[in-house]
């Protein structure tokens, strides 16, 4: 009975165990030398949910998430330093500001459709760019903005990482909590919705502009909101943290983690952060490298696996273990169709449609 | 005699140079079943998409329930309050938009089933009672109790209308692995689920087995029972002879007859626009 009652509740299990796992990371007997890269990853996850809101479930691709996050980082930078705000207020005009500028402009961009709709976003994210390098008298320019002062509660400050961690990560737990939420309610099937089929939701009496803009001032805010916490916990921000290959980055994140699935963002994050930060670092002599690594990732995730990588570990599993058994037994199948396969996936490299259409 | 629920005054509509519908002068009686009916090409899924709001129309008016469907409210309200036309700009999106329909009581059904195949059966149906729930983002993040209310009223009802199109053990389904028939029922039961008025259904029976087909007229009996004024799309003859009654008769754009079954049946313009002949003296 116990066993059927843990079966039941099993997600509670996975979440209690996830929690009390990132809750012993920053220690220095567990994983503690990792803890400034898993500061990096939960800020990244915060601005994954809410593309994975935004691409995965409305189904609306924006290549320029960057903007938002920069503009979240550079709103706190320049409000808590040059106007010396309390951080927690510039935190939070950040996020409303940068949430009105989401929807100022989603009203126009989201009468654009698939390809051209990605284009118009890609313009933010580059016109964000250009700003951020060039009004230097608020921004340092390239240069960047030094000495950003820490987050703190009532005389407590966020000064170390092993503070910084715990701060961190509950935003981002609670960012996931309030999407998944979100996803699975009336919003959630209207969003699933837009993506599904625009004229049968907009048939059921859908708004669908106004879903789509609302999911993008959404996840406008969340990527302010990591902007922020970027902001003040680096104490450092430029320019470069925010440019087209950044927006790509968290494109790639969402699309590993799986497009439509919100806790996969963790994974997505996690698994590009360490990429990027553990395995690449020691590639110093080839510097771009990375750039091509996320190509390539994103090129073969696209084809072979277009629910996303952590889908397709989920699934993946779940197929062993109503196979394993017979496993030999499929082995070999499979060994005798292999010369076919191969031919199949050439035909797949070859004749691949990156991006479904949605519409007819 | 009651009001029609809805009513096409002189309703146009042009693509560039090609009238698709040309000065039609519809009455949809209360609580009936019409079919509109016509040859291919003549103008009969462009008529539903005037009603159900895709396209706007380029000269006349609907009526729903009496209402003119030509301004949203807001737009009447400004006029009203004396704003210009001009400044509101005539070009602003004049007609009540499809969503805004749908709200009010209009629900239709796809000539291509359109389901949603990202979600399952219920899920389907749960999404056609968007309109009849309110609560929005914050509610749903913070699973306030309003929402916890709502979405259990959504669901029950959700299973009401999957039960009533007999659909309801593949519930958790995903919707697109159903047979065909049985997608079509599952878009005429999401549409139901919107709670509609009037309901149109674009060639609901194209494509069903003759079993599939009974099923469906079935349906459509049951739909009327509960208030729900059905107008359908239809070529298949003995299926709109069989259950309709009163048949409209679209020719290129033009209403050509209307009438009970028997007359239309009778009628010497329709037989023309079916079979090709010429109708010199029938246009007097």
């Amino acid at each position: 009975m116990i066993l059927a009652w843990a079966k039941r509740k099993w997600t509670y299990f996975a979440i209690a165990a996830l929690i009390a796992f990132l809750v012993l990371i920053p220690f220095d007997w567990f994983l503690g030398r990792y803890t400034s890269i898993m500061i990096f990853v939960g800020i990244s996850t915060m601005v994954t949910v809410g593309l994975c809101l935004l691409m995965g479930y409305t189904g609306q691709v924006s290549l320029g998430h960057a903007a938002f996050y920069g503009l979240g980082a550079y709103f706190s930078a320049v409000l808590s330093k040059t106007y010396s705000l309390n951080p927690w207020l510039a935190m939070l005009i950040a996020a409303i500001a940068t949430g009105a500028f989401a929807y100022i402009i989603g009203y126009p961009i989201f009468r654009l459709r698939g390809n051209y709709l990605a284009m118009a976003t890609l313009g933010i994210g580059l016109i964000m760019w250009v700003l951020f390098n060039q009004l230097s008298q608020y921004t340092g320019g390239p240069d960047g903005m030094h000495g950003i002062p820490y987050l703190s509660i009532g005389g407590f400050d966020f000064d170390t990482n092993f503070k910084r961690f715990y701060l961190v990560w509950f935003f981002c737990l609670a960012i996931l909590f309030l999407s998944q939420n979100i996803v699975r309610s009336r919003t959630g099937r209207a969003l699933r919705a837009i993506h599904g089929n625009e004229a049968a939701a907009e048939s059921l009496g859908i708004n669908v502009t106004q879903f789509k803009v609302k999911i993008f001032v959404l996840s406008s805010v969340y990527a302010s909101l990591a902007g922020s916490l970027f902001a003040h916990h680096l104490r450092f921000v430029s320019p470069q943290s925010f440019d087209f290959l950044s927006s790509v980055k968290l494109v790639v994140m969402a699309v590993i983690g799986g497009l439509a699935s919100i806790w996969g963002a963790i994974f997505g994050a996690g698994t590009t952060r360490f990429l990027s930060d553990e395995v690449l670092l020691g590639l110093n002599q080839y510097p771009q490298l990375d750039i091509i690594i996320y190509g390539l990732i994103l090129m073969l995730v696209m084809i072979f696996m277009p629910e996303g990588l952590f889908v397709a570990i989920k699934s993946g599993t779940l197929w062993l273990r109503v196979n394993w058994r017979n496993l030999p037994a499929i082995m070999n199948r499979k060994r005798k169709e292999l010369p076919n396969q191969m031919k199949y996936i050439l035909g797949r490299l070859l004749f691949a449609r990156l991006w479904r259409r949605t519409e007819p | 005699m009651s009001q029609p629920i809805l009513e096409t005054r002189n309703l146009s509509k042009a693509f560039g140079g090609l009238i698709a519908i040309d000065k039609v002068d519809l009455k949809i009686d209360t609580g009936k079943i019409t079919a509109i009916i016509g040859p291919n090409g003549a103008g009969k899924t462009t008529l539903f998409n005037l009603i159900a709001g895709v396209y706007q129309q380029t000269s006349g008016e609907i009526l729903f329930n009496g209402k003119s469907l030509k301004h949203p409210p807001w737009y009447a309200r400004a006029i009203k309050r004396g704003l210009n036309r001009e400044i509101l700009g005539d070009k602003l999106q004049r007609h009540v938009s499809a969503h805004m329909r749908a709200s009010l009581g209009i629900a239709r059904t796809f000539q291509h089933v359109h389901l949603f195949g990202n979600m399952t059966v219920l899920e389907n149906i749960m999404t056609g009672q968007h309109t009849r729930s309110k609560y929005g983002f914050f509610g749903a993040a913070l699973r306030l109790p309003k929402a916890r209310r709502e979405e259990e009223m959504i669901n029950l009802n959700a299973m009401k209308y999957l039960n009533m199109v007999g659909l309801g053990k593949h519930a958790n389904l995903n919707a697109l692995s159903l047979p065909l028939g049985q997608q079509k029922l599952l878009a005429v039961a999401r549409a139901l689920a919107t709670e509609p008025k009037l309901i149109l259904l674009d060639e609901p029976g194209a494509g069903l087995n003759a079993l599939e087909k009974r099923e469906l007229s079935d349906l459509m009996k049951r739909i009327r029972e509960i208030g729900v004024t059905v107008v359908l799309v239809e070529h298949d003859m003995p299926l709109v002879m069989g259950i309709a009654e009163w048949i409209i008769v679209l020719d290129s754009g033009r209403k050509i007859a209307e009438g009970t079954a028997a007359q239309v049946q009778k009628d010497r313009k329709v037989i023309a626009a079916y079979l090709g002949e010429e109708t010199d003296s029938a246009e007097g």
